[in-house]
């Protein structure tokens, strides 16, 4: 039973429909990413998965499950029993997603008072010991120290003691340490993993940062316009990506030792706002043939990959021709 | 060896915190020359924006002093640098004012100096197709556009008026990784065409590559290593560049490559009081009793590179992993 | 704009003097013009046989009523009623005459007297009558409307419409909203007006220059804001040497710009300080532009929808403030008049006659709804340019 299943999800905000076929799963213990640059719609599902997707939304899907149990409609009470305990979320900007104003011990006590019914003492031990594990020294003291006394870097790693404390089955990190300098990204990656594997958690990982990606995910699922059009081991992601939207993204990241110059994706991503006809990312693709004016199914590579590309269907390039605009 | 473009000597900014003398630049001295693009590279707090915005003339530094093309520059900013030193910001929307329409912003400079109408017009156009934009944006606002094309507005603006030195200050940041490479790729055509001088401040090494001809590291406001571009990614002097280049995350599928190091044990900036020995010495593998006790100071070491560090000649450049 | 348009071009419209005492039609309804006979004195030529009780003359300056005399009955009582009034009524006179010139407080509506036995109670006769409209010699002399010399004079005069109806003094309602409009106003938009942009420019130059300036600037503020209106209202118009009884315009207005600049002085110093710190402000100084051209071309347009919006908020506040104080006598005095002080006058005949106080009352809550509208329409207008969801 997959921890995660989603298949065909789809949701309309104000009438545009901003995520149009969103699927994935993830497996027990597996840390899948979500790749996409912004606009994708990657934070979004996210949201979806806490139930937190704004209050006008439209959500559809053929399986929306957690742990072979369908998730209850966006907002609905039932999400209390979900949240903290059974799917728990690290958000992007440590500053801001703790409250100011109260102690971060009080913070974190209130996970474990709430979800696993200790006693005052007792949620503080705990809590200390957590802030220990996670390598905040001296962490009795900094129990009773507010926010904005502590580093971008050990606020993250307070967001992620918070999202741990209850052991949820499944984490979401939204893009945890794109705020952070890369060398304290260094240390909150090797600390998730470290967390995942000790635990058994399912990771969700949100990037739009490949390298980052390689370092921490087993699987990814890269998503584009909407859309998740690969899905893929990160092995066969790196080395043979297949689909042309994963090819140009490698292709554009700056890389360390590569006298090259990176190779930008003409054009830009389609306006959500208007009806996408056929495959999104054909208008910047350099190998858009005329069939592509239909929108590509799920196809699977030789590699085992799940691709939306015409170029994967069994029949091609028999039946059509490469046409270069 | 000709007279470099803009030379800084022992430039300081210090300023006051709770009745603590603090440092966002300590001490820094180098020298861009005409034409070279210096990458300048810190992670937060390493004073790099400040010291981007000293060069740019935005900012009064506390001690030290600056010369541009040869002559001593009075420390209050002066109108005369005025065009020949430009900014691209990193937050485009902001960079823009929100009430006035792109092709205002962007002639904002041949305005001031008082160019002729004919002539502002023609740049306003050029310069709008040279970096893909287009004449029809001049009558748009600043919220009708994307993060992309209101950076290449930025640049279009910098560029405008031909100045001598432009100071990127993490000019792509912002931005989604394929507009990245498009902004980037934009910059150096231009740079090339114009021959301009470029100081490029990021935190990401990465995208330095293709860009700089030389590149400068500082750690809490000081300057640490000073290195051609290559030398500098390829056989690091400094532990801390050892250790920014190991910890970058690389695309490949080597787990262990990417090091962790030692979690700061001190907030930033540091209190002059206490500036004892070397800034790096608390997270720094190779550090012995003396680097705590005196500061090291830059060392030149080769042509054109320059390390601060009291065990250079010990570590050997080591290169990094991967 | 209506509510300018009101007060500016009214009274040109409206010939009516707004100080012009109608004494006849004190406190009436809305008239249109009215025809009134023009009444001479009493006659004193004797009366006539009549056979019951008949009225003579009737018209809004008196009733004459004349009745004749009945066997066994030595005094009467003649009581008056309105129409619809159950019972005899009012007990007008008694006496032994055989006439009565009724000049209580005629109103055009159905009168009934009653001439009653006053010494068995007895009902004798019984009539109605609805006066005409009148206006006395004496008046129509003093109005102008004929010549004070004249012994000749024309039966029916013309009486100028009040749609509106006159106050408790007789003067026209309309023609003092109208003048007390533009007393209102003009404190309201000038005073507004005058505060604001002080406290702008001076808020704006502390928070771009900064340093001991803004911090002198600020402490100044707090130490105005602090300070009591009132007071300084009274010790204004005590300096300036007016009386009680003395218009109070100027000292108000003074007062008003004396003690309100603090809020614009902060709301602007918040919006500079803001903007100084926007790039685009530093790539305008890159660029060259002086400091006054920074103000000019960016500072200022960007200060500008929220200048707006205070200004039009602050009127209505500087309305209500100058109501305030007319009402308590504190600012304008009679013969001029503001809407403050119309309310004043109207609440003493509140319970008679409401339109008094619920026309000005009206008038004040129409221009300040008129404001507070435009003021939010300006804020809407001023979000959509600068992006709609903002910065």
């Amino acid at each position: 039973m997959s921890v995660v299943a989603i298949e065909h999800l789809q949701l309309a905000l104000s009438g545009n429909q901003v995520l149009r076929e969103v699927s994935f799963s993830l497996e027990e213990g597996e840390c899948r990413a979500l790749v996409g640059e912004s606009g994708s719609g990657k934070s979004l599902t996210a949201m979806c998965l806490l139930g937190l997707a704004p209050p006008n939304a439209v959500l559809n899907a053929e399986q929306f499950s957690v742990m072979g149990q369908p998730l209850p409609a966006q907002g609905h009470r039932d999400w209390r029993g979900w949240r903290g305990r059974r799917i728990a979320m690290i958000f992007q900007n440590p500053m801001t997603a703790l409250s100011p104003t109260r102690t971060i011990g009080a913070q974190l006590s209130e996970c474990f008072r709430l979800h696993r019914n200790m006693d005052r003492r007792q949620a503080r031990a705990e809590s200390a010991a957590l802030l220990e594990r996670l390598a905040i020294p001296r962490a009795e003291q900094r129990l009773s120290q507010y926010p904005f006394e502590f580093s971008g870097g050990m606020l993250q790693r307070v967001m992620i003691a918070l999202a741990v404390a209850c052991r949820p089955k499944l984490l979401i990190a939204d893009e945890p340490t794109t705020a952070l300098d890369v060398t304290v990204q260094a240390e909150v990656l090797a600390l998730l993993r470290e967390l995942q594997h000790e635990q058994g958690t399912s990771l969700l990982f949100i990037s739009h940062d490949l390298g980052v990606v390689a370092n921490i995910a087993d699987t990814v699922s890269v998503m584009y316009a909407g859309e998740t059009v690969e899905s893929a081991s990160v092995a066969s992601l790196l080395r043979h990506p297949a689909h042309p939207y994963s090819e140009a993204l490698q292709a554009a990241m700056p890389r360390l030792h590569s006298r090259e110059i990176t190779v930008a994706i003409p054009g830009s991503p389609p306006d959500m706002r208007g009806t996408i006809h056929g495959c999104a990312f054909a208008p910047r693709c350099k190998h858009r043939m005329a069939i592509c004016e239909d929108s590509p199914p799920l196809l699977i590579s030789p590699r085992g990959a799940g691709v939306r590309c015409w170029r994967w269907h069994p029949d091609y390039p028999e039946r059509w021709r490469l046409q270069h605009d | 060896m000709t007279e470099p473009l803009l030379a800084l000597h022992q430039v300081s900014c210090h300023f006051q915190r709770n009745n603590e003398d603090l440092a966002a630049v300590d001490g820094v001295s180098l020298s861009i020359r005409a034409g070279e693009v210096l990458g300048l590279v810190g992670e937060s707090g390493s004073g790099k924006s400040t010291l981007g915005r000293i060069i740019a003339g935005l900012q009064r530094p506390s001690h030290g002093t600056l010369r541009f093309n040869g002559a001593v520059l009075p420390e209050k900013l002066q109108r005369r640098r005025a065009g020949q030193i430009q900014m691209v910001f990193q937050d485009s929307y902001a960079s823009l004012n929100p009430r006035m329409t792109i092709g205002d912003s962007l002639t904002e400079p041949l305005l001031a100096r008082g160019e002729r109408r004919s002539v502002i017009h023609q740049r306003q156009g050029y310069w709008l197709e040279r970096v893909g934009l287009g004449a029809r944006f001049a009558q748009r606002y600043p919220h009708e556009l994307s993060g992309g094309q209101r950076q290449r507005v930025g640049i279009a603006r910098a560029f405008l008026c031909e100045p001598q030195l432009v100071v990127c200050d993490e000019a792509v940041s912002a931005l989604d990784v394929s507009v990245q490479a498009q902004i980037l790729a934009l910059l150096r055509e231009i740079q090339s065409d114009l021959g301009t001088a470029m100081v490029f401040i990021t935190h990401d090494l990465a995208v330095l590559g293709g860009l700089a001809d030389r590149i400068a590291v500082m750690y809490l406001g000081e300057l640490l290593e000073l290195a051609p571009c290559w030398q500098l990614l390829n056989t690091p002097a400094h532990p801390y560049t050892q250790q920014l280049l190991a910890a970058h995350p690389e695309p490949t599928l080597d787990r262990n490559k990417v090091q962790v190091i030692a979690p700061r044990t001190t907030e930033l900036p540091l209190p002059l009081s206490t500036d004892v020995g070397c800034r790096f010495a608390d997270r720094c593998p190779y550090a012995l009793e003396a680097c705590r006790q005196t500061p090291p100071w830059l060392k030149a070491q080769a042509e054109g590179r320059a390390v601060a560090c009291h065990r250079s000649d010990d570590i050997a450049g080591v290169a990094p992993a991967g | 704009m209506a509510m300018l348009l009101f007060v500016l071009l009214g009274p040109l419209v409206w010939q009516q003097d707004p100080s012009q005492q109608w004494l006849s039609q004190v406190s009436s309804g809305p008239t249109s013009g009215i025809y009134a006979r023009v009444v001479g004195p009493i006659s004193t030529k004797g009366v006539g046989n009549v056979s019951r009780l008949t009225v003579l003359e009737s018209n809004t300056e008196r009733v004459q009523l004349a009745w004749p005399e009945v066997v066994s009955v030595e005094r009467f009582r003649l009581y008056r009623a309105k129409q619809h009034q159950s019972g005899k009524g009012l007990p007008l006179w008694q006496g032994r005459g055989r006439s009565y010139t009724d000049e209580l407080q005629l109103r055009r509506q159905i009168y009934r007297y009653t001439l009653v036995d006053a010494d068995t109670g007895m009902m004798l006769f019984s009539t109605e009558t609805r006066p005409e409209p009148a206006i006395s010699v004496f008046e129509a002399q003093l109005q102008e409307l004929i010549p004070a010399s004249a012994t000749v004079y024309p039966e029916y005069l013309r009486l100028p419409a009040h749609p509106l109806g006159t106050d408790a003094l007789g003067r026209d309602i309309l023609a003092r909203l109208m003048a007390g409009g533009r007393s209102s106003l003009f404190v309201g938009i000038v005073a507004p007006l005058l505060f604001i942009s002080f406290g702008a420019i001076f808020g704006g130059l502390a928070g771009y220059i900064g340093g001991k300036f803004d911090q002198f600037a600020m402490r100044s503020a707090d130490f105005v804001v602090a300070l009591p209106f009132l007071l300084f209202m009274i010790l204004l118009r005590i300096a300036f040497g007016i009386g009680p009884g003395q218009d109070g315009i100027l000292p108000l207005i003074l007062a008003m710009l004396l003690l309100s600049w603090p809020s614009s002085a902060r709301l602007i110093r918040g919006q500079v300080l803001a903007l100084r710190s926007q790039p685009f402000i530093d790539s305008a100084r890159l660029s060259g532009v002086t400091t006054w051209g920074i103000f000019r071309r960016h500072i200022f347009p960007n200060v500008l929808p929220v200048l707006m919006v205070a200004f039009s908020f602050a009127i209505p506040q500087a309305i209500f403030t100058e109501a305030f104080l007319s009402f308590i006598g504190m600012g304008v005095s009679p013969p001029s008049t503001s809407w403050g002080a119309m309310c004043n006058d109207g609440i003493k005949t509140l319970l008679s006659h409401p339109g008094q106080l619920l026309w000005p009352a009206a008038m004040i809550s129409i221009s300040v709804l008129a404001f507070n509208i435009l003021g939010d329409a300006l804020r809407d207008t001023a979000d959509k340019r600068s992006g709609g969801v903002g910065q």
